[in-house]
């Protein structure tokens, strides 16, 4: 059984390999998207920062939390950009039959896809990211071990959720667009304070958009690291990537069927 | 196995949801899911040795691409037996992937800013090659289809034809028994298409691998292939060797007439005048009725030859011929 | 021109506006995308009001629910600003911008004219829906409404100012191929300068100073603060600047487009 994981390993890290030379291939551009990204990023903070200064607390936040909760969001998401930014088009693909080439090839189809793309911009969140986690200090040798688990769970979760709702493109027709809008929802709940929203809101946030498992549960390990929060994170992270892959799966046979509106003879 | 490939019964059919037009039918459309069968592959059956060099010939929507996405285990059939190299393409797709070359002709696997060469090494982490032994194919493939200079450009900035040959690399590198091509000359230009038909076949017979090329270009068809199965509507109309295909299906020649005099006129039964210019004749021949030599005499006699020539008709004609049999045989049951 | 020939002129591009309009209509998805954008970041931010504040809490003039109405009327105005921008730069590249160079109208005009039809229909239908969702937020109308009223000119002006921007970046893809860094500038430059969330009056004294310099707040925050109250004073003057600042930035364009179509000329596109 060692074999066949050593194989994906083998892949996974060609795959890498191939998505940082890509990024180095269009300098210019790589420069220029990475710039502007940090560029957007600080943008935003720069609001919350004018906010923090004019009110100190925020529903027992302060600027630091937010600091914390917005490195812990940015660098996960950069990340998942730039070593998995297939995801993002995962639902075009599919409806544009680009899963063929994929699927004669032995390797999981999944991660080909998924680790196919990156995102230039992802960098600029990467550099964002890392950079408010050290501001925080979060990147202490006493935080460090917190810090990674809750970069990685957030990130997993994040594009766990993205990969379930492109993979509804297996069924519903124009599902790019929407599953788009719903991952930028999710980006953007997760970037807010959580003692913002109460019940039912909130109930929604960790279910069907997990902005709370994305954002909030990650930075509050951060924060305050416990036992509990980090199997809740870890627990989180691993219901999503098991759930994208059931939904995954179940799309790849049904595609297998080839009853799909606008199939091609 | 004696067969590298076996169909047995094959069909396959597709459920497409039927849309009625206007905001009415909308509404009726939630609540009622209507949907239309359409049979794209309909009791295919047919069996391709080891080494064998098979065109699958027929128009548009004519079921070509489902038959190959079957085969190469991209879409289950809906009833039959499939094996490929003793496999069951559905069940077993991981298996035969590694044994299996395909290529899209309208897609590619190539990634395209980056040079050939890097998606080659890919490649061979997705195969699980030896390096030694990849290094080695791969410069053999790179020498044998002449992309030495392309290679190391990245490939959007390539040509049709040289990213079409670094394809093929790219699917023979990992040594597939079988090759499965969608379409490989689709846009490419006259010259392109005859380099890349002159590759496949050369291949074909170095490396004994099996070749299943689906077209509706016959260029394709007669460059590398040896044998043919036409299909239409699903169904498998012909199955024959080239060879066969033309003189069993169509005994006609051309004859192309250059004279001295402007014009000339032969009057022979079984043979057909066709639109030519001044100084120029075009003749077709039935053989049925009138052998070539009688007609090449009549010609020589009749007028001052400056060029002759003596030609099959052209592929497209006898493909045509093979559908329009198929039409007046009658619509299917 | 006689008057003739200019009304012969303007109804073209009337033509053009009116079918940038329908267009806009007929793409529901992403009208309808941005209105439930609109209605997420407000009840977000209706949620940062209320803890920030707490109940009864005001800022200056402003208490929660005029600060909501704040938002919806600047994301009102920004949201309705379609991505005129990545239209010119894909004909610029596509090369489509020549054989369009051909006929009787001018390129840019009828860009401009089809972008306004485009952020007309979106404005009809985003601004009930930011008054609506608004109101639900915030439980009501703002302490007085009628500066809202004042806000519909102002706002229609705001845009149009945003309209002819994000032209002029849009023509830049002469020059420069990728565009769209510039845009996310001047995006960037919009939300902080022009106060889209916060009011400038919460800002600090040299930022705030410092924004007066740039056409964003005229762009936002002018019709914004009409929220806080009925204050025909501030709206002139926002008028005013939205005036100076739009006869500026048509200019620019002008300028700019000139200077492109000589670029054709010589260079062939």
């Amino acid at each position: 059984m060692a074999a066949p994981i050593r194989g994906t390993l083998h892949f996974l890290r060609g795959l890498a390999l191939m998505n940082l030379r890509s990024s180095l291939a269009l300098r210019g551009a790589f420069w220029l998207q990475a710039g502007f990204m940090v560029l957007n990023n600080l943008a935003f903070f720069a609001t919350w920062w004018l906010l923090f200064e004019r009110f100190p607390q925020i529903g027992g936040w302060r600027i630091g939390d937010l600091l914390t909760l917005f490195g812990v969001v940015a660098t996960g998401f950069g990340g998942s950009m730039v070593l998995a930014g297939g995801w993002r088009e995962l639902a075009r693909g599919i409806r544009d039959g680009e899963l063929d080439s994929c699927l004669v090839q032995p390797k999981p189809v999944l991660l080909h896809l998924v680790g196919s793309r990156t995102v230039a911009s992802g960098w600029g969140d990467l550099a964002t990211g890392l950079g408010m986690l050290l501001v925080s200090g979060a990147l202490e040798p006493a935080k460090l071990p917190a810090t990674g688990v809750a970069v990685l769970a957030s990130a997993s979760v994040f594009t766990a959720n993205g990969i379930l709702v492109q993979s509804l493109a297996f069924w519903i027709d124009g599902m790019d667009a929407l599953a788009r809008q719903i991952s930028e929802f999710t980006l953007t709940f997760s970037l807010y304070p959580r003692p913002l929203f109460s019940g039912g809101i909130s109930f929604l946030l960790y279910t069907v958009l997990p902005a709370g498992f994305v954002g909030f549960v990650p930075a509050e390990l951060v924060r305050a690291p416990s036992l509990a929060l980090g199997a809740a994170a870890l627990g989180a992270a691993l219901f999503w990537i098991g759930l994208a892959l059931f939904v995954f799966q179940r799309g790849l046979a049904r595609y297998a069927s080839g009853n799909r509106i606008g199939v091609r003879v | 196995m004696s067969s590298a490939i076996a169909l047995h019964n094959v069909r396959k059919t597709f459920r497409v949801p039927e849309r009625e037009p206007g905001l009415r039918g909308s509404l009726r459309g939630l609540i009622r899911k209507r949907a239309r069968e359409i049979v794209a592959v309909d009791d295919l059956s047919f069996a391709i040795a080891p080494g064998e060099r098979v065109a699958f010939l027929g128009p548009n929507g004519a079921g070509k691409s489902t038959t190959l996405k079957i085969l190469s285990g991209i879409l289950q059939p809906s009833a039959g037996q499939v094996r490929v190299l003793g496999l069951e393409p559905g069940r077993e797709r991981r298996r035969l992937a590694y044994r299996i070359g395909v290529v899209f002709g309208q897609r590619s696997q190539l990634w395209s800013h980056l040079p050939a060469a890097d998606t080659f090494d890919l490649l061979a982490r997705i195969y699980e090659l030896e390096p030694a032994e990849y290094r080695q194919r791969r410069d053999e493939l790179v020498a044998s289809f002449a992309i030495a200079d392309v290679v190391e450009k990245p490939v959007r900035q390539l040509s049709l034809g040289e990213r079409m040959r670094c394809e093929l690399v790219a699917s023979l590198l990992h040594r597939p028994e079988i090759l499965f091509l969608d379409e490989p000359t689709i846009g490419l230009d006259v010259v392109a298409k005859a380099t890349i038909r002159d590759l496949l076949r050369e291949r074909g017979r170095r490396d004994g691998c099996t070749i299943l090329l689906t077209s509706h270009d016959t260029g394709d068809m007669a460059g590398v292939c040896e044998r043919v199965l036409v299909i239409h509507h699903g169904r498998l109309l012909l199955d024959r060797s080239l060879d066969g295909l033309r003189k069993g299906f169509i005994a006609r020649k051309r004859i192309s007439v250059v004279t001295e005099e402007a014009e000339l006129t032969l009057d022979l039964p079984g043979v057909r005048r066709l639109p030519s210019a001044s100084h120029r004749s075009d003749f077709e021949l039935d053989l049925g009725v009138v052998g070539v030599d009688r007609v090449v005499a009549a010609i020589v006699a009749g007028a001052r030859v400056l060029d002759l020539s003596v030609e099959d008709p052209p592929m497209e004609e006898v493909v045509s011929a093979i559908y329009a049999s198929a039409l007046s045989a009658g619509p299917r049951p | 021109m006689s008057t003739e020939r200019f009304a012969r002129e303007a109804g073209k591009y009337a033509a053009i506006a009116w079918l940038g309009a329908r267009r806009a209509l007929s793409e529901r998805a992403a009208v309808a995308g941005r209105a439930l954008f609109l209605a997420v970041i407000l009840f977000i931010f209706g949620r940062v009001w209320a803890t920030v504040l707490g109940p009864g809490g005001r800022v200056g003039a402003a208490g929660r629910d005029e600060l909501i109405f704040y938002l919806a009327v600047t994301e009102w105005c920004l949201l309705s600003v379609p991505p005129l921008y990545l239209s010119i730069e894909g004909d610029v590249r596509s090369g489509d911008v020549a054989s369009q160079m051909v006929r009787p109208v001018s390129y840019v005009g009828a860009q401009l004219a089809d972008a306004l039809g485009e952020t007309a229909l979106r404005m009809c239908v985003l601004g009930p829906t930011a008054a609506l969702v608004a109101w639900w937020i915030a439980g009501g109308w703002p302490a007085d409404p009628r500066g809202l009223w004042l806000a519909l000119p102002l706002g229609l002006l705001a845009s149009t100012l945003a309209v002819l921007s994000t032209a002029a970046i849009g023509v830049s893809a002469f020059w420069i191929v990728d565009t769209s860094p510039i845009y996310w500038i001047w995006q960037k430059l919009a939300f902080v300068l022009g106060g889209l969330m916060l009011p400038l009056e919460l800002y600090p004294d040299w930022l705030r100073a410092a924004a007066r310099f740039s056409p964003f707040p005229a762009m936002l925050w002018g019709p914004g603060r009409m929220a806080f109250g009925f204050a025909p004073g501030a709206a002139l003057e926002t008028l005013a600047e939205l005036v100076v600042w739009g006869t500026l930035a048509a200019l620019l364009l002008v300028w700019l487009a000139r200077r492109a179509r000589t670029r054709i000329a010589l260079a062939g596109g």
